[in-house]
């Protein structure tokens, strides 16, 4: 569908700038992807977010905060803890279901998941 | 610490724990860290003396657990104090 689309406005365009024909090798929208998914949320902001939260998380020593951080190992949070640490951090973004809360154990999952949530801000 | 393959044991007390936070939120702002701090003490003496194995007894006081939550969540519920 979408390389359909792409390729129908390929040919509008071509059109519309050169008369004589000439051979498509660029589709425009595909090319304009660019890497923060459907909802546009970036992956620097999503970190800032997070890195705000951890921030005011008392149980954190800010030296140990970093994007490669896992929750258990590098911030010494055990289960209970992430959970209060995830509903901080929906406060900013999505309401994040039970079964995909106990699933986040990292700085970088928690920013893949709200990347890829189409509801997040 | 924990491999993240959560037993359903795991994932109910997980999610007790979770929706006693959601009930803390609703409390009153100046009351909330006291209720947060009695949560998690809550949890905390007995995942001290428990075993992952003693089903029964953990099964228990997730039941008991859930009917706590459901008393204290009540709006009339406003402050907590520990002795």
């Amino acid at each position: 569908m979408f390389r359909l689309a792409s390729l129908r406005i390929a040919s509008a365009r071509v059109l519309a700038t050169r008369p004589t024909a000439v051979r498509r090798t660029v589709m425009p929208a595909l090319a304009l992807r660019w890497y923060s998914a459907g909802n546009g949320l970036h992956h620097s902001v999503v970190l800032d977010q997070i890195f705000q939260v951890l921030h005011d998380f008392d149980k954190i020593h800010k030296e140990n905060i970093s994007s490669g951080a896992d929750f258990s190992i590098a911030l010494g949070l055990d289960s209970l803890d992430t959970l209060k640490l995830i509903m901080a951090i929906e406060a900013f973004s999505v309401e994040i279901p039970d079964e995909d809360a106990m699933r986040i154990t990292t700085v970088a999952a928690t920013i893949n998941y709200i990347q890829g949530r189409d509801d997040a801000r | 610490m924990n491999p993240r393959k959560l037993s359903g044991l795991q994932k109910d007390a997980l999610r007790l724990y979770r929706d006693c936070l959601r009930a803390i939120e609703k409390k009153p702002e100046e009351s909330r860290a006291r209720f947060q701090a009695f949560a998690r003490h809550e949890f905390e003496k007995n995942i001290a003396s428990l075993r992952r194995t003693d089903v029964k007894a953990i099964e228990h006081l997730l039941r008991v657990g859930r009917r706590r939550l459901e008393q204290y969540q009540s709006p009339n519920v406003r402050d907590i104090t520990i002795v």
